[in-house]
């Protein structure tokens, strides 16, 4: 179950509220979402301002397609995944330079159905982490993504070792929780 | 350079049952392979139709709002971009400088939102940063104007929280004298009883 806080509302409340044509829940559910929807749209176009073109449109659709979401088909993360992908297939199909010439030699690329894997599963730990308590996914974050040692992590917030180490255990069985929930 | 990959179990250590670890493992890889996130331009640094209502408005209305943002010309404020938006509170920015963190706060980022100068010759700025971890002990972050890299002018302070936070601080410099006074600005970094403060962000 994802963590969500009492002040918190859920992805689920959030979109009702869009639904309902309430801005700043719409701002907050941006908010929740843009960065995991931008590393999508990177991915699937390679083009970073195409990109930004596609989380736009992805967004304007999830505001207009706000009323379409059931509550009881799933929780809000592959609904919006969905929505998104869509806008970003749109941006892409728009493209109006011609495609590249195909290379003779064999891509070590992953194919289609393994990109939209790797997709999916960097979606959702985007978006998994923005649920963890700040303390947890802040080493997680300094560990993972600024490449900091225990020590040095340690160090850094002026915390000790032992602290770090309990806190990256607790985010990494956080995080794993909210994700086998909905990867399986 | 991207981070270098860290060790499961230097992270971990071994202790726990198989299922614990493997359950940590997952996570572990998973984190690994999803990479870290793309940080937002100052473009999409709000949802569409908070910054501009058009685009929200329907297909066929959002050619010509695109052709009136294609208008929109980039400032000689160092790496800025001209907006002119209001937003709920009144503040009108008038230009978004995009902030990245540097050394081991390369993940982290800001967006600098420079106002229009008031009658008292005041410039309003609207500062959201993510990913400066908390300070314990009362440290504190201070941005402050830069020349060639070096801090010059300080613009204030604030305190951070690695989710994000969105501070209001006001300066009293001619900030229309970029780039010839100042070119950039810098985030220092300030720990109580340590003479020394480290840059964090820059643009």
């Amino acid at each position: 179950m994802p963590r969500v806080s009492a002040i918190q509302p859920t992805d689920e409340e959030l979109l009702a509220r869009v639904a309902d044509g309430d801005r700043d829940a719409f701002g907050d559910l941006y908010q929740r979402y843009a960065r995991a929807v931008l590393g999508l749209a990177i991915r699937r176009l390679g083009d970073r301002g195409r990109a930004e073109d596609a989380v736009q449109e992805a967004f304007a659709s999830v505001w207009r397609a706000a009323r379409s979401y059931k509550r009881d088909r799933g929780p809000v993360a592959p609904w919006l995944y969905a929505v998104a992908r869509n806008a970003i297939a749109d941006r892409g199909r728009a493209r109006t330079e011609p495609p590249a010439e195909p290379t003779d030699t064999p891509s070590d690329e992953p194919g289609p159905p393994e990109q939209a894997e790797q997709s999916w599963v960097a979606y959702r730990v985007h978006r998994a982490m923005e649920e963890l308590p700040e303390t947890e996914r802040t080493v997680l974050e300094l560990a993972y993504w600024s490449g900091l040692s225990q020590s040095e992590i340690s160090d850094y917030l002026a915390i000790p070792l032992g602290t770090v180490k309990t806190r990256t255990r607790s985010g990494l069985r956080r995080l794993s929780e909210a994700l086998e929930e909905e990867l399986g | 350079m991207s981070p270098r990959t860290p060790d499961f179990f230097d992270l971990v250590g071994d202790e726990g049952t198989p299922e614990e670890l493997g359950q940590l493992r997952r996570a572990h890889d998973m984190l690994v392979a999803a990479g870290p996130p793309p940080e937002l331009s100052p473009r999409l640094a709000e949802a569409p139709g908070l910054q501009s209502r058009s685009s929200l408005l329907p297909r066929r209305r959002r050619g010509a709002a695109f052709l009136l943002a294609a208008a929109v010309v980039a400032s000689a404020f160092g790496i800025g971009l001209l907006i002119g938006d209001r937003d709920s509170s009144g503040f009108t920015q008038s230009r978004a400088v995009p902030m990245h963190g540097v050394g081991q706060l390369a993940s982290a980022h800001a967006t600098l939102a420079v106002g229009e100068q008031d009658s008292a010759g005041n410039y309003p700025l609207k500062m959201t940063v993510r990913g400066l971890p908390r300070l314990e002990d009362g440290g504190w972050y201070e941005l402050l104007l830069s020349k060639g890299g070096r801090p010059t002018l300080s613009c204030g302070s604030f305190a951070a929280a690695a989710q994000g936070v969105t501070v209001r601080l006001s300066v009293p410099y001619d900030l229309s004298q970029f780039p010839k006074l100042f070119d950039g600005w810098v985030v220092v970094q300030h720990v109580p009883k340590q003479r020394h403060a480290p840059l964090v962000m820059t643009t």
